[in-house]
């Protein structure tokens, strides 16, 4: 019902473009902003579910099991051995969880996820990501736009100036519940891209998604009827305008936002209202139980709108991945609000067709240390550390690159941030060397120069 | 051959530069006779090869990069059939056996090219088509030339680079129409073309256009009174104009919207942004000392001197000492990624903000591509951008100070006035101290009590854990314990004291210094901050320097003298610097640059429209005295500045970008000036200056985790005082278009978008404001005449009577909507109804553009 209503994006913006191309002047000159456009070639899926977890996760604890820790545990890491200059990295600590292979693919799991470990074979994962940025803010920034010392387009920003919105009514890129810290709404933002492109945030990482709105849609002042009257009046006064004006793209453009955003401001809340949901799916998400509800919730938000066809979707958690200290506890506490909703996601994605071209992709800006800080707690680790993906044609059940017997670098098939995203663009049918946006005279990508496609994880 | 001796790192956040390389068809010579000569194999060496080599080889294989790694050159046919330490690296026609070709596929571990990344597929094909073809190329003894863009001896033939042309002013068919030079140009532009400006915009038009665009805000009923009073008389019209642009140009609200314009180029801020997004908390100095250099109209030869070197300037009192440290605040509202970087690389990446934000703002270059490898395409090698890093590296805008209960590498602050320095020191000191003495109260409280009990082998317990809590004379055994006790209650009371009065914050702003040991800097290479290349004296663009150029002395950073190189007219660097801004100043009145690429005037911006017209502005603006004001004049009181915005189907059809200026470009407004003007219209705006308005903030600001605590938007002030908080922005600033405050920018984006509809549809502070505007024209308009109420409503909001049209819309909508109202037993139907029709209003095209 959502997807492909009449008239839409489409007149809107001749004029955003245009007028906003005076300065810049895109490469790529679209009357249709957020139109579908065709990728570079076939895809592999049409969507991205993002689920951050901000703060950074412990891979050693969680998808990356390191029997070395715990012999050694309280002895010290010697750089030597896993090939830094530094002579002492710290104490190792070891991980106080078992580990199990799940499923066919024999896929490792710690027992922090019960629930996902029993979809396993869904899962890719990617055990060999490494990043820079020691401190949240830089590899934050870096995992959402792949620089840090220059504001540069997020990646949903990227994936919607690609490929455009598939729903008329919607934007391409949603964020829920975004950090407001670490770089705030650069993590989102379209940077040079048309304002267009960039991520519409509901809520903040710190409200819970329940009290989240998207700002400016709705009003308490009057109905709808009552706006709608209003905004007749509005746009009898611009059509007069225009009228005397003659032609004008901006004041064309003016009129049909109007009636855009008065559709956007019916669509966002019908996506986001959970009423028709069944009870056994509100549950799936362990939405209405503790400690589950609010992330629950966000994944089920996320679910809606991948179905109502918005391209790129981000869920975050609040900043609560950040175990200095108690890593143990920390994580048996984050683990337990985030493991029923994300297997409930995958697998009502699954039951409703969705999960063949909708990528699930988990995990944070960077992992944590396998030595010691503080006595049990873990410090930021960008060297080495997990993610995973499921859906959009990843071939479950597959562990793809490896760090050293410690956890703490890549020795298999490294995939670096730049590569993750190079991978990303391929797989929404986006070669990340071919999207490119001209700005300050000349062409940037998302990949800056670097970035190499991890094909081998489809298939 | 060929060894993996260097890894081609390009880390030079500057995508697909590499794929740019020029190559010329006309440099390759006659090829040598032992290969198969034909034009099909020059052109192909010249389509497919030549660019390969430049874009993948030369930098580790050429003369020209200095660099013949494994002993082999690949820019010369020689070169190639020689081969290296290796041998051979090309045997024509046989692709097997060439080694260039088992290196670049990859085929032998030890010999794998281009190290960093292997080619395409395609491009290796090439590669053996070319070897099957004989290996063609520039006869024996030529090297393959490439096309230098970075060269900056060819360089300066680029228009942006050469000394201001003093063209005569051109002849008019027409010569009634123009009034000024400024418009001789521009009709000998349109009457080239065959085309005709429109006619002039009505009184109405012009006041909004001459208020909004000279003073960001609605013109006065008595501007409007004034000038259409004299339409009807040319001469004593002129005159008028003259004068209302006298009033607005003297008037302090020029400077709050012109100040905005240098703010934007400045990324003025009032907090860090990017990574941690600490509170600037003195940045408003600067912004306020910007509007009031403006109001002055500072010669902006001076302004910009004060920008890059204030604190290095004589002065004759303690004020103006401060004002022109604060003025050089410039250097140090940049954005910093503060943590978790190498402390060498932020050294750099802060010395690359800068560079960065210079070269945009005063020169319209784009210098930060020059940080990895020469530009590739506007004549700036990577020795000027190292030679102009000394002199940023050079200057110190961070410290380490207090902050959120730790020392932090943060923006350097300065004590003002009188004892300013030591009150800043005293500050330090305190808070440097101060979680010590917190520490301490405990314990000495528990050891006066030790001492007051007499439990001596307690008191030694505790003295031997937190010696420091204890009062020298309370140690001494040998005096008497009232003694003892009395030393160790003065300690404790003072500790009390201290940490009950913390030092208040003395007054401080951003200022740049001068380091201990000004220091040339060293060529990164590929822009790596720890891979060092050859020193570069500090210094200034080649392709902009000569013989006048001043020197940089050892002890000094270079600031001083790099000013006096921007600013020095008779220089191309300084005839540069005044067309930058002589099309600033165009752009800012008329709604868009001569050249329209207001910050890129190298060889990837557009040309001038009207090159000898632009020309003309920035001589006039040296002549004057480099005043902003005498320049804003010239242009607002010109006949084409005064043009309707009327669309004319010819016109358009020839020049549908009004390239030529064949009327007024219609304008949406700026959020500031959207806000303004809807407070006016409420007559609810606080045209005073505001000093911070962000001092209730903590040094966090942005409310995140723990603190909750947001900057503010419901100041009655002019927007231009709102707070900048980077990556938090009021959401009308982030909605319409405000300046991205980390990068200098001179054209703020213009989109037009959804979010932008509903923020006017429902924003609560839109609402309130279209409530106090009807509660005032409830208030002075007669209430049982419709008509002259909608008429007070128009000019109130849109500075204009309405149409017919409109005013048949806006009573309809009144009559039913009150009616409906009355219907629903709201409460004061009439004000409500009177509010939904202002916020119509507000929300129309009527009033969110300018004529």
């Amino acid at each position: 019902m959502l997807q492909n209503s009449a008239c839409g994006f489409g007149q809107v913006a001749l004029s955003a473009l245009l007028a906003s191309q005076s300065p810049t002047f895109a490469s790529e000159v679209s009357p249709q902003p957020l139109a579908p456009k065709r990728p570079h070639f076939a895809p592999r899926f049409k969507r991205i579910i993002f689920l951050f977890m901000w703060g950074g996760p412990s891979h050693v604890d969680f998808f990356d099991p390191k029997p070395l820790l715990n012999q050694r545990e309280g002895q010290s890491l010697a750089g030597s051995s896993v090939g830094v200059e530094k002579k002492d990295l710290g104490k190792l600590l070891g991980s106080p969880f078992r580990f199990a292979q799940h499923g066919e693919g024999g896929v490792w799991m710690s027992e922090l996820f019960p629930n996902l470990s029993q979809q396993a074979d869904k899962l890719c994962v990617i055990r060999s990501l490494h990043t820079e940025g020691s401190a949240h803010g830089e590899a934050l920034l870096r995992l959402h736009t792949g620089q840090a010392n220059l504001v540069r387009p997020s990646v949903g920003a990227w994936a919607s100036y690609g490929l455009g919105s598939e729903n008329d009514n919607l934007p391409a890129f949603i964020t829920i519940s975004p950090p407001r810290g670490h770089g705030g709404v650069q993590n989102y933002g379209s940077a040079f891209l048309p304002a267009i492109h960039q991520g519409t945030a509901i809520g903040s990482a710190e409200i819970p998604i329940k009290q989240a709105r998207v700002s400016h849609v709705g009003n308490a002042r009057i109905d709808h009827a009552r706006q709608r009257d209003q905004l007749d009046l509005v746009q009898t006064l611009n059509r007069q305008h225009l009228q005397r004006a003659g032609e004008d793209q901006s004041l064309e453009g003016l009129i049909a936002n109007y009636e855009l955003a008065f559709r956007m401001q019916s669509t966002i809340p019908q996506v986001m209202n959970l009423d028709d949901e069944t009870q056994e799916t509100l549950g799936l998400y362990g939405i209405g139980a503790e400690p589950t509800e609010n992330f629950g919730r966000q994944c089920l938000l996320a679910r809606k709108f991948a179905e109502a066809g918005v391209r790129y979707i981000q869920v975050s958690t609040d900043y609560t991945w950040d175990h200095h200290k108690q890593v143990q506890s920390g994580s048996i506490a984050e683990a337990a609000k985030v493991d029923v909703p994300i297997a409930g996601l995958l697998t009502d994605l699954g039951r409703r067709g969705l999960l063949e071209d909708t990528l699930v992709l988990w995990g944070a800006e960077f992992g944590r240390t396998p030595t010691v800080e503080n006595g049990d707690g873990r410090n930021h680790h960008p060297q080495g550390f997990t993610m995973w993906m499921a859906g959009g044609g990843v071939q479950g059940g597959l562990t793809y690159g490896a760090t050293d017997e410690f956890g703490y670098r890549p020795v298999e098939n490294p995939v670096h941030m730049h590569d993750l995203h190079a991978t990303l663009l391929y797989g929404l049918g986006l070669d990340h060397e071919r999207l490119t946006y001209r700005h300050a005279g000349r062409d940037f990508r998302l990949t800056d120069v670097h970035g190499r496609v991890v094909s081998e994880l489809w298939a | 051959m060929l060894p993996h001796a260097r890894v081609m790192a390009w880390f030079c956040g500057c995508a697909l530069c590499l794929s740019s390389f020029a190559s010329r068809a006309d440099d390759v010579q006659d090829a040598p006779q032992d290969a198969p000569q034909d034009e099909r194999a020059v052109a192909y060496f010249e389509t497919h090869i030549r660019p390969l080599l430049a874009r993948h080889c030369y930098q580790c294989h050429s003369e020209r990069a200095g660099e013949r790694e494994g002993d082999l050159l690949l820019d010369r046919r020689s070169g190639w059939l020689a081969g290296g330490e290796s041998g051979a690296s090309v045997i024509p026609g046989d692709v097997d056996g060439s080694l260039l070709i088992r290196a670049v596929k990859y085929e032998d571990p030890d010999l794998e090219m281009p190290p960093s990344q292997p080619l395409k597929a395609a491009e290796i094909e090439h590669l053996e088509q070319w070897v099957r073809m004989g290996a063609p190329g520039p006869s024996d003894g030529q090297v393959v030339v490439v096309d230098d863009p970075s060269d900056p001896v060819a360089g300066k033939k680029h228009w942006a680079f050469q000394p201001l042309q003093n063209a005569t002013v051109p002849e008019v068919d027409d010569q009634a129409w123009p009034r000024t030079t400024i418009d001789r140009y521009v009709l000998a532009g349109l009457e080239q073309a065959g085309l005709r400006p429109v006619e002039d915009a009505s009184p109405r038009e012009l006041a909004r256009r001459l208020s909004f665009q000279l003073n960001g805000l609605p013109p006065t009923a008595y501007m409007l009174d004034e000038l259409e009073a004299t339409v009807d008389d040319p001469t004593d019209w002129e005159h008028q104009v003259e004068q209302q642009v006298n009033q607005l140009l003297a008037a302090p609200q020029f400077g709050q919207r012109w100040g905005r314009h240098w703010l934007d180029l400045a990324r003025y801020a009032d907090s860090n942004g990017l990574d941690e997004n600490f509170l600037f908390r003195e940045a408003w100095r600067y912004r306020n000392w910007v509007i009031d250099a403006i109001n002055a109209d500072l010669r902006f030869d001076r302004f910009l001197t004060e920008q890059l070197a204030g604190d290095l300037l004589p002065f004759d009192s303690i004020e103006q000492r401060d004002s022109q440290r604060i003025a050089a605040g410039f250097l140090v509202v940049g954005p910093k990624v503060l943590l978790g970087v190498p402390l060498e690389q932020q050294r750099m990446d802060v010395a690359d903000e800068h560079i960065d934000t210079l070269g945009r703002a005063i020169l319209g270059q784009t210098l930060g591509c020059a940080r990895c490898h020469d530009h590739k395409f506007d004549p700036v090698p990577t020795a000027d951008y190292y030679a102009l890093a000394g002199i940023f590296t050079s200057t110190r805008v961070m410290e380490n100070r207090h902050m959120l209960n730790q020392q932090r590498l943060m923006e350097q602050l300065v004590g003002l006035g009188e004892a300013g320095s030591e009150k800043d020191d005293a500050y330090e000191a305190y808070w440097r101290k101060q979680p010590d003495l917190k520490k301490r109260k405990g314990p000495a409280e528990q050891i006066l009590k030790s001492l007051e009990e007499n439990e001596l082998q307690k008191f030694a317990r505790l003295l031997e854990k937190d010696a420091e809590a204890v009062a020298e004379l309370a140690k001494d055994e040998t005096k008497a314990i009232e003694e003892r006790i009395a030393a160790q209650r003065a300690l404790l009371a003072e500790v009390k004291e201290s940490l009950a009065h913390p030092l208040p914050i003395p007054p401080r702003a951003m200022v740049p210094s001068e380091v201990e040991e000004p220091a040339d800097e060293a060529i990164r290479l590929a822009g790596q901050y720890d891979a060092l290349g050859d020193k570069v004296p500090r210094g200034f663009l080649t392709v902009l320097s000569d013989n006048s150029s001043p020197e940089i002395a050892q002890d000094a950073s270079g600031r001083l003298a790099l000013a006096q190189w921007l600013t020095n007219a008779e220089s191309r660097s300084g005839q540069l610097a005044a067309r930058v801004l002589a099309n600033r100043i165009w752009q800012h009145l008329m709604g868009r640059g001569l050249v329209r690429t207001v910050d890129n005037f190298g060889r990837t911006g557009e040309p001038s429209s009207h090159p000898e017209l632009l020309d003309y502005l920035a001589r006039r603006l040296i002549d004057s005295g480099w005043s902003i004001k005498q320049l804003v004049r010239e242009i607002a009181t010109s006949r084409t500045f005064g043009l309707s915005s009327r669309y004319v189907a010819d016109s358009y059809a020839h020049d549908p970008d009004n390239q030529l200026l064949w009327r007024a470009h219609r304008r949406r407004l700026e959020p500031e000036a959207i806000r303004d003007a809807m407070l006016v219209a409420a007559g609810g705006l606080d045209l005073t200056q505001y000093e911070s308005t962000v001092d209730y903030l903590g040094d966090q600001a942005t409310a995140v985790g723990a603190n909750k605590v947001r900057r503010r938007t419901d100041f009655p002030c002019r927007s231009v005082y709102l707070p900048v908080i980077r990556n938090d922005l009021p959401e009308i600033f982030e909605a319409f278009d405000f300046t991205n405050p980390h990068t200098s920018t001179g054209a703020r984006p213009k989109t037009i978008v959804p979010t932008q509809g509903l923020f006017m549809l429902n924003d609560e502070f839109v609402m309130a404001t279209a409530e106090s505007t009807a509660r005032r024209i409830l208030a002075e308009s007669p209430t049982d005449n419709t008509a002259a109420q909608v008429e007070l409503m128009f000019a109130l909001v849109c500075g204009d009577a309405p149409t017919q049209n409109e005013s048949t819309a806006v009573i309809d909508y009144l009559q039913h909507t009150q009616a409906s109202l009355t219907e629903d037993g709201m409460e004061e139907p009439e004000v409500r109804t009177w509010t939904l029709a202002c916020h119509a209003l507000f929300a129309s095209s009527r009033f969110q553009f300018v004529q």
